[in-house]
């Protein structure tokens, strides 16, 4: 029974996904740090002013410490003063605690606004759309540009730059366990910090109200070590390798004369969308749909038979597929590795 | 009602600075800058209305009826001759307020306030019928008052607004 | 005009003198004399039942809200009813009750607790019912017809702009803050020129009940808050939406941050100015249920006045997110914790009083125990918000969801349930039932924090705000289950309210004039008012004029009876100045909001109706202002 309850309480607090307090990186642990200096002196200030308040309560049938009040209703002058002593007091140190903590909230701020260290910096440009994330990772280079969506990878150890924008409406980049949030704004350009200092997923979400799907606009940041990042940034630059089994380039003919190239583009064809994903490597990607389904083949049938049933008013278009082309045109979007 | 009014009014001006510095180069390219010869002119009687709002406000104190009637009838033939004029500069202009940003903001504030002085004026007129066919109590004396001091306010506010929508892109916009 | 002002020992009522106020202030019965009502008691009590009702529907919205979110992948609501809920929740209760029913309260108490018979402009009064109820019915009516808002309540465009949200309901939504802005500005504009012109004599401003000093400062931050918001809403937003301006269009030079600030610059002040009169009705009660009057009155009008200045000095902690430059965010960190400081004060100079009163724990002592508890937490969590790396984190999600809540329920709500217990006798002349209020107290105080608290951590594990759903791996489903539970809870803790309300109303003990033997002046009018509200009007000598000897207060004399008079006195010591007379019942109030209803309801579908209102509303205007017999008032 004990066992039980822990365990629930393990697995409620095991929360999510995506918590702040699962801090995975330097900005977020110092935020939580912050957050639980906030939480102390702030928690300890709500039991005094609690006590304060309950203890006359408390005394009032005893009658202790009560002068009687004179006829209009007022206490004496020594009281009055030493009251008045007292609120001074309290007020005095209000002012300082609230100091205090502007500028531990001053320092910290500047701390997680950007690393000491900037050279070693990788810059990746998000752009926020209804309801997908557009990913770049920026170079001077432009044959070494990794255009993908819904997911970034990063570097271990290493600061990454998220520059943002958005295409329409206002959305904001959240990843908890890495940051803060930054809003992705048209026509403005933001900047944001991550920064992860253990491998793993780390999920995030759209904070900014946008529209009707904003709750299934989720991303997932991936931190390895940096070999493997590299390796895998490598092969995002590659065009897709054509399909060499028949049932996969029937899969892949399927799609490019369907009405998909006019939003997708996939490198190595002639899909050259540029209004939805990217799908070169839609298969090597943990989710469907900006986070909203685990990524496989049952999943995929279902997205693209009907987008409007899963994430309704979603602007991806219903294609029609064939039967007899459904399971070819699933065949060749696992190939996109 | 005057600071709420003129905390708008502030507001609209903060409203033109900020957008203008969001762009390089303003008003936009293609847009004609707003002619300042006719409103400089229109200042004239704007100006000079004041004259006559001031006539009847001081013969409203004195409860000089007929010392109120002219002085409001200044005050509107004025302001009238004044309206014309910025009829006329409306049409100049060459862009609304849906051409961009800065089409938006300059008719806002041109329009918000036209529409007050025309507003002040039809009250001034009603008030003028009322004191000419005899209507004219403690009350209305007080309006005629009142009225004046709203006009004062309304020519007042038009000043800097009237720097800022014309002679504004002179200043700071853009090199043209 | 000249009054002579004495003292009187043992003033008798004069039986004529009654007589001639009742016919003078007497509402006539009748459909015609309804609506020309300019009595404001009658005025008050209107506000307060219509924001009322918009409280219930508000809460109604909730419960869905909560019903949807109790369950992952919960499939009662869809995503655009949801976006309509949460929309319609957030304006419905921040437009449509929270303003108005502090509003109400003002305006129903002030000239009562002043001496004085009616507020400044009697008939901008019953105007400015006229538009809120007109606000109310647009955004009602729409939903009738399915045209509901879907922006949420601050309505951030681009989203909110053409591009992205087609249809009317955006634009309904924006046009309804109209009606709302215009109705306080007129409740502000009145509640000044009563609070600084028409207080009894000797109530200089240093014997003012507190929760006057609140609606002062409160109305002046309407005054200079609200232009923000109708530029942001009608100006901007509208217009960019009906007639292609581009003030909040990135494409052609617009900033959609413009919108934010000008948004946010109302949108702070206005939870302060729904907060400070909760505070005022705080003071009111405390010190009477004291027995004391309440500690450190220059402190605490300091702080309300300060309180309403800083207030707009914080705006952008709203925006903390939207990569504005760090040294100007800072600023704004420390004005947000500075208001902490404002905050603080006034609840050591509270504790100070229960510490050295003689409690006696009504249900309105209940309510306002509970503000203490609930506001703080509110208030430190807002402090933690302040912060700009913890904002960041938090921003957006269910902790900002618990800590608005938090400071708005506790802050504002429960002391306006605690009012509501206080201030019964007085408004319906009988005693509400304690026990049943208790209860009711408990319950709400039990089910609020049930279905806020758990929201703070729903928000620290990610939880982000105007989500329709979630997967249930996100393992946010047990604290939305708790929520909703609460929730639940304080929907049943309304009920026992209403009820309690209902059943004093019928069968609650006659209530006398002081029940709670307090010493605002408002405790000698009877209970209820009669429309003129004092037989004779006081003459003050100290703060608490009952809480002074009978035989040391005095009465003004001199006064005429037999029309609507009142004193005007001076500014800072309330010296007699001269008499008035306010007008009586006038049916041009309701023809003008009429004529401007029908216009600004119109404009939602063209431009053009804009015209049409302001000639519709001219003509009400001249009615209004007709010169009418006589033209000179006679001594």
């Amino acid at each position: 029974m004990k066992r039980a309850v822990l365990g629930s309480l393990a697995a409620s607090t095991a929360f999510a996904q995506q918590s702040a307090l699962d801090a995975a990186g330097p900005n977020a642990y110092r935020i939580k740090l912050l957050g639980a200096v906030f939480l102390v002196l702030l928690g300890l200030i709500f039991l005094i002013v609690i006590a304060l308040a309950l203890i006359p309560l408390a005394r009032r049938h005893r009658g202790i410490e009560q002068e009687p009040l004179e006829q209009r209703n007022q206490p004496s002058q020594l009281t009055e003063r030493k009251l008045a002593g007292s609120v001074g007091a309290a007020t005095v140190i209000t002012v300082l605690i609230l100091f205090g903590l502007v500028i531990i909230s001053v320092v910290a701020g500047k701390t997680v606004s950007g690393p000491s260290n900037r050279a070693n910096a990788l810059v990746i440009e998000i752009t926020g759309n209804q309801w997908w994330w557009a990913v770049r990772y920026a170079n001077d280079d432009a044959s070494r540009i990794a255009v993908t969506a819904n997911e970034l990878h990063i570097p271990v150890g290493r600061p990454v730059m998220i520059r943002g924008t958005s295409n329409d409406v206002i959305h904001s980049f959240w990843v908890p366990s890495l940051q803060g949030k930054r809003d992705l704004i048209p026509s403005h350009v933001t900047t944001d910090w991550i920064q992860a200092d253990r491998p793993g997923r780390f999920r995030g979400q759209c904070a900014e109200f946008c529209g009707l799907q904003h709750a299934h606009m989720a991303l997932w940041v991936v931190a390895e070590p940096a070999e493997q990042f590299e390796a895998w940034l490598t092969h995002q630059l590659q065009a897709a390798i054509p399909p060499s089994e028949p049932v996969k380039q029937r899969g892949q003919q399927v799609f490019l004369n369907s009405g998909c190239v006019l939003c997708h583009a996939i490198q190595g064809t002639t899909a050259a969308g540029q209004v939805g994903p990217d799908l070169t490597h839609f298969a090597s990607r943990l989710t469907i749909a900006a986070g909203t389904l685990a990524n496989n083949k049952g999943n995929l049938a279902g997205w693209i038979a009907d987008p409007q049933n899963i994430k309704a008013g979603t602007h991806m278009a219903t294609i029609p597929v064939k039967s007899e082309d459904v399971q070819p045109l699933l065949e060749y979007m696992e190939t996109l590795q | 009602m005057c600071l709420i009014e003129g905390s708008l009014f502030c507001m609209l001006i903060a409203i033109y600075f900020y957008l203008r510095l969001g762009v390089d180069v303003w008003p936009p390219p293609g847009v004609q800058l707003p002619d300042v010869f006719l409103p400089t002119i229109a200042l004239i009687p704007l100006i000079a209305s004041c004259a006559g709002s001031y006539w009847a406000s001081d013969a409203a104190k004195r409860g000089d009826r007929n010392g109120m009637i002219l002085g409001m009838t200044l005050n509107l033939v004025l302001a009238i001759i004044f309206l014309v004029f910025r009829a006329f500069e409306w049409k100049s202009l060459n862009f609304t307020w849906a051409s961009d940003a800065h089409g938006s903001i300059f008719w806002a504030i041109l329009f918000l306030h036209t529409y007050d002085v025309i507003a002040d004026l039809l009250m001034t007129a009603v008030l003028t019928f009322a004191v000419v066919t005899g209507r004219a109590g403690q009350k209305q004396r007080i309006g005629v008052h009142v009225d004046s001091v709203i006009w004062y306010f309304l020519v007042g506010i038009w000043l800097p607004l009237y720097v800022v929508l014309y002679w504004g892109p002179h200043f700071a916009g853009a090199p043209r | 005009m000249s009054t002579l002002v004495t003292s009187v020992k043992a003033p008798a009522i004069d039986a004529s003198q009654r007589e001639q106020l009742e016919s003078a202030w007497r509402n006539k019965p009748g459909i015609a004399e309804w609506f020309s009502v300019t009595t404001h008691q009658a005025i008050g009590k209107r506000y307060i039942v219509t924001a009322f009702i918009f409280l219930l529907l508000g809460g109604i919205e909730a419960l869905f809200m909560r019903l949807q979110l109790a369950a992952p992948e919960n499939t009662l609501l869809g995503p655009v009813r949801y976006n309509q809920m949460f929309t319609m929740h957030g304006t419905t209760m921040m437009f449509l009750f929270a303003v108005p029913v502090m509003e109400g309260m003002g305006v129903y108490l002030v000239p009562l607790m002043l001496g004085t018979r009616n507020v400044a402009f009697p008939r901008l009064n019953a105007f400015g019912y006229w538009i809120y109820l007109a606000g109310g019915l647009l955004l009602y009516g729409a939903a009738l017809t399915n045209t509901l808002p879907d922006a949420g309540w601050f309505a951030y465009p681009p989203l909110s702009g053409p591009n992205f949200s087609p249809g009317k309901g955006v634009d309904v939504w924006a046009q309804m803050i109209t009606f709302t802005e215009i109705s306080a500005m007129c409740v502000a504009v009145e509640l000044i020129v009563t609070i600084l012109r028409m207080r009894a004599p000797g109530m200089s401003l240093n014997r003012m009940p507190m929760f006057c000093w609140s609606m002062l400062v409160q109305s002046f931050m309407i005054i200079f808050a609200m232009p923000a918001v109708m530029v942001a809403s009608t100006v901007f937003l509208l217009n960019d939406r009906t007639i292609g301006t581009h003030f909040v269009n990135p494409a052609e030079g617009g900033d959609p941050l413009l919108y934010q600030h000008l948004f946010w610059f109302f949108g702070h002040p206005e939870v302060y100015i729904i907060f400070l009169p909760a505070l005022g009705m705080i003071s009111s009660i405390l010190e009477t249920h004291s027995r004391r009057g309440v500690f450190g009155y220059p402190a605490l009008v300091l702080s309300l006045v300060g309180n309403g200045f800083v207030a707009f000095g914080l705006w952008v902690h709203h925006m903390f997110a939207t990569g504005l430059p760090q040294i100007g965010e800072a600023y704004f960190t420390a004005a947000s914790m500075m208001i902490a400081i404002t905050s603080g004060v006034q609840i050591f100079c509270w504790l100070a009083t229960l510490w050295t009163g003689r409690l006696q724990l009504t249900a309105a002592m209940h309510f306002i125990f509970g503000f203490i508890f609930i506001f703080v937490i509110g208030g430190m969590t807002g402090v933690m918000l302040a912060s700009i790396p913890l904002d960041l984190q938090v921003h957006d999600t269910y902790f900002v969801v618990a800590h608005f809540h938090y400071v708005l329920i506790g802050g504002a709500l429960f002391p306006l349930f605690g009012a509501f217990h206080y201030w019964f006798p007085k408004f319906t002349g009988r005693m509400i039932d304690e026990k049943l209020g208790k209860i009711a107290f408990w319950i709400l105080f039990f089910g609020f924090n049930l279905t806020f608290f758990p929201m703070h951590i729903a928000g620290l594990h990610g939880m982000t705000r105007r989500i329709y759903t979630y997967a249930a791996e996100m393992g946010w489903g047990q604290t939305n289950l708790l929520a909703t539970a609460g929730a639940i809870t304080i929907a049943f803790g309304g009920v026992i309210f209403i009820v309690n309300v209902l059943r004093s109303l019928s069968r609650g003990a006659r209530a006398d004039t002081n029940p709670w033997e307090a010493g605002t002046l408002e405790w000698a009018a009877d209970s209820p008012p009669a429309n003129y509200n004092f037989v004779n009007l006081p003459l003050i000598t100290a703060r608490y004029p009952l809480w002074t000897e009978r035989s040391e207060r005095g009465i003004v004399v001199g006064m005429r009876n037999d029309r609507r008079e009142v004193l005007i006195t001076t500014l800072m010591d309330a010296e007699p100045h001269h008499r008035s007379v306010l007008p009586g019942s006038s049916i041009w109030p309701f023809l003008t909001a009429l004529g401007f209803s029908i216009g600004l309801v119109g404009s939602v579908a063209a431009f053009y109706w804009y015209y049409i209102a302001s000639v519709l509303g001219m003509i009400g205007l001249i009615g209004w202002f007709w010169p009418r017999q006589p033209l000179d008032i006679k001594p």
